[in-house]
């Protein structure tokens, strides 16, 4: 009996079927992480939903949309680029849709305003999307790693994007700017900037 | 429907169908002929490549450990074969060499890292037929430029300028699909 032969015996005697629910072994380090992130930023900033009482819900909403429509599609990127031979042009381009929309109101903003870049709170802000991406980005690289990503780099990608709005989320009820300058400069460059680190990192930090 | 016929016509699918369903000597016959039919696509990729069993058996274990990343219905063999195929990338990339091996003086001068992650087969497709059956003979079928000359009926220079322009250009190629991806 050759090599093949044994090991086809011992791979077949495991069984056909996976221990695990594919799924929930995906989400559980995105939700892990997303939990994290939010509890981080609760013990450590007061004054959350402050903003609201202040300016409404609207400031909030924008981001919120903008950050929540990013993890989710980011997040379903991962999923469909994690198995093997599905078509994933169409999952990775929508994840530029939420930029899409930010650009649309940042140049009405310019066209009514001129664009708000300036905040008081730009350092809190870029502090938290700083150490907050990382942790969500490690999340994204966590759950992709088990399934099976052969497009490395789009992979990495999206687990920046991901880890980029999960920090969004969690830090944005403490964020009373409202600009679209501001959201524009603060928010999407550093989640872009993580979205280039995945990139750049995905052939290392995914290869199985 | 398409999808469909092929799924039901294709034994990978019905065995893996039928493990699924709880037949256990099904799934060991849907990995060996998963093995047999993943050895003939990596021959024809690698050569004769004394490598190639090892190769087989990592993307074996690569397919079951990864079972779940197959959803029910599709069918196997696409997502087979991106597993193979990425192992294969990834078994020259620990190797530390080209998918086509750089080994005359005249494409030397190609970086190593050119090929990496590319389908040589697709690549080729791109080349006039002449410079691609070059490097077929050359750095695939392992031929010297004067066996490949003779069988073709060209010059050994005439043969190796071929096998040169073809390493460029394939470069070029796969530069710009890189910068595409």
């Amino acid at each position: 009996m050759t090599d093949t032969e044994l090991l086809l015996d011992r791979l077949s005697a495991e069984g056909p079927e996976p221990s695990a629910s594919p799924f929930w072994r995906f989400a559980a380090p995105l939700l892990g992480v997303f939990a994290l992130c939010t509890l981080g930023i609760a013990a450590t900033l007061d004054g959350a939903f402050d903003p609201v009482e202040r300016y409404g819900v609207m400031p909030l909403t924008a981001k919120w949309g903008f950050a929540f429509a990013l993890v989710f599609l980011s997040a379903s990127a991962l999923w469909v680029l994690g198995r093997p031979a599905r078509p994933s042009a169409s999952v990775t381009i929508g994840m530029a849709i939420p930029f899409i929309f930010v650009a649309a109101f940042l140049a009405l903003e310019f066209l009514q305003t001129g664009p708000v870049v300036r905040g008081a709170t730009w350092r809190t802000c870029l502090l938290a999307m700083a150490v907050m991406s990382p942790i969500g980005f490690a999340g994204a690289i966590f759950a992709a790693r088990w399934l099976a990503p052969t497009n490395l780099r789009r992979t990495g990608l999206s687990a920046g994007l991901f880890g980029g709005g999960v920090a969004m989320i969690a830090y944005s009820p403490y964020c009373p700017e409202l600009g679209m300058g501001y959201m524009t400069v603060f928010y999407c460059l550093p989640i872009l900037a993580m979205a280039a680190l995945g990139w750049l990192l995905g052939p290392r930090l995914l290869r199985w | 429907m398409d999808q469909q016929a092929n799924t039901l016509g294709d034994p990978l699918d019905r065995l893996m169908a039928a493990a699924r369903g709880g037949n256990s000597a099904a799934y060991r016959r849907f990995l060996a002929e998963a093995a047999q039919r993943i050895r003939a696509r990596l021959s024809r990729k690698m050569g004769a490549d004394s490598e190639l069993e090892d190769l087989v058996q990592e993307s074996l274990i690569a397919i079951h450990e990864k079972r779940h990343t197959l959803d029910p219905g599709r069918p196997v063999a696409p997502w087979m074969f991106a597993i193979a195929n990425y192992k294969l990338i990834d078994h020259w990339r620990k190797r530390g060499r080209n998918i086509v091996d750089l080994d005359t003086d005249a494409d030397m001068a190609i970086g190593s890292e050119s090929f990496a992650a590319t389908d040589i087969e697709a690549l080729l497709e791109k080349l006039p037929e002449a410079q691609a059956a070059a490097i077929r003979m050359t750095h695939i079928e392992g031929l010297t430029n004067r066996e490949a000359g003779e069988r073709t009926g060209v010059g050994v220079s005439a043969m190796k300028l071929r096998v040169h322009r073809g390493m460029l250009r394939l470069k070029d190629i796969a530069d710009e699909d890189r910068l595409n991806d």
